[in-house]
């Protein structure tokens, strides 16, 4: 049973990579008009690309919690 | 220039064929040179602690570095020889660490340099591959590719512990990567990360349970480097954090629970403990690491061989979920 923890933990984990990945693509990759030069648009997208994956990691560590409060008690 | 497909099946065959035998041949030798020298380690989990010659590093290093060169000599890519030498800083960086007790801050410090042929040579693309789309973030894409090539290294190297686990992890998980690299990125990267899968699968033969042989962090460390030195050639970035997603939970695991960057011989209190009958049990012990094979055994002991097993059986989930992710990627860009 614990590999079905660890199978359900793993698509999870995948589910999150692909919405940060959606994130991204949406939210991330069209940021260009209001900004004055290309490397200040750059760097808004950088922000929040490094922003998406701190949110990223975050919710990955409240996963783990959960789950070894769950398995490890 | 563009290959032909005849190129592409015959300069294929030529690289796996290379990385393939040279390692199937000289791994033996390598055992025996190993064994006279007293090159050898204990094999902790097993009755009596045989030793275990290590490291065989400088033999997978030597069969990828000949199919890589032969490949590097009949396209001229640039991108080929970044990965070659890519792998070759992170195989030196693994072997000072085999010959030598560095501190647990110099592997992901001194790989840092793996990052350096490929950037350097411009192998990585203008964009980032999102799977849904792509986006043209040049301010993060290099500082990325510095974090991506010691993270993949230290990410194969901490899933190297028990028999045949870490070989067999890239053997599956290079699998989705190949198919990723031949659609989304480029036929020489697909031809250049053919010699890891062949070289691994020959390695496998000796690394399998009961080890004959052990990578060591020369070995483990080539192979992750390599790993992520394709992924950022062949435009699959996702794709391979995907398919290496159970060794990549067990290093965030690792790292979340000691809180800081340490070698495991650093830590005190081991994740697992060995029982009498030489089954592994997850420790009760709650200053202990948690890592993947800790979560494994949460619900009982097993034998080695079962934990080996049971990884084998996530490592093909997570190539399934990074096939998935490349047919996603596929259909949406079609």
């Amino acid at each position: 049973m614990a590999l079905a923890g660890l199978l359900i933990l793993i698509v999870v984990m995948w589910l999150m990579v692909l919405a940060v990945a959606g994130f991204l693509v949406t939210f991330v990759a069209p940021v260009d008009a209001p900004f004055p030069s290309p490397l200040v648009s750059s760097a808004v997208r950088a922000i929040i690309a490094v922003l998406a994956v701190i949110a990223l990691i975050f919710g990955l560590g409240l996963l783990k919690k959960l789950y070894l409060q769950r398995k490890l008690a | 220039m563009q290959l032909g497909i005849y190129e592409i099946a015959i300069y294929g065959a030529i690289v796996s064929a290379i990385s393939f035998l040279l390692v199937l041949l000289l791994t033996p030798v390598a055992i025996k040179s190993l064994t006279k020298r007293g090159w050898t380690v204990p094999d902790i989990h097993k009755p009596n602690k045989p030793a275990v010659p290590r490291p065989a590093g400088p033999v997978l290093m030597l069969g990828i570095a000949a199919a890589e060169a032969v490949l590097f000599a009949l396209t001229m890519n640039t991108a080929v020889l970044a990965v070659l030498l890519a792998t070759a800083i992170a195989f030196v960086v693994g072997y000072i660490d085999d010959s030598k007790v560095m501190p647990g801050w110099f592997k992901p410090a001194a790989l840092l340099a793996a990052a350096l042929p490929i950037v350097l040579l411009q192998a990585h693309g203008d964009h980032l591959n999102l799977v849904f789309g792509s986006a043209f973030i040049p301010i993060l894409y290099i500082p990325l590719i510095f974090v991506i090539m010691p993270v993949a290294s230290n990410t194969i190297n901490s899933i190297d512990v028990l028999n045949g686990v870490a070989s067999s992890f890239i053997i599956i998980s290079t699998l989705p990567l190949l198919a990723s690299i031949a659609i989304f990125g480029s036929m020489e990267v697909f031809l250049a990360a053919l010699p890891l899968f062949f070289a691994t699968v020959a390695f496998y033969r000796y690394h399998r349970y009961p080890s004959r042989i052990f990578p060591g962090d020369s070995g483990a460390l080539l192979l992750g480097a390599m790993y992520g030195a394709l992924a950022v050639a062949g435009n699959s970035e996702i794709i391979g954090v995907v398919a290496l997603l159970p060794a990549v939970m067990n290093s965030f695991l690792f790292l979340s629970s000691v809180k800081r960057i340490v070698e495991h011989r650093q830590v005190k209190a081991r994740p697992v403990v060995i029982l009498d009958d030489y089954r592994l049990a997850a420790s009760k012990d709650r200053s202990a690491p948690s890592t993947l094979v800790r979560l494994i055994l949460a619900d009982g002991p097993l034998e080695e061989k079962e934990i080996a097993y049971k990884i084998f059986q996530l490592s093909i989930v997570s190539a399934v979920l990074a096939f998935a992710t490349v047919a996603v990627q596929y259909l949406l860009l079609r």
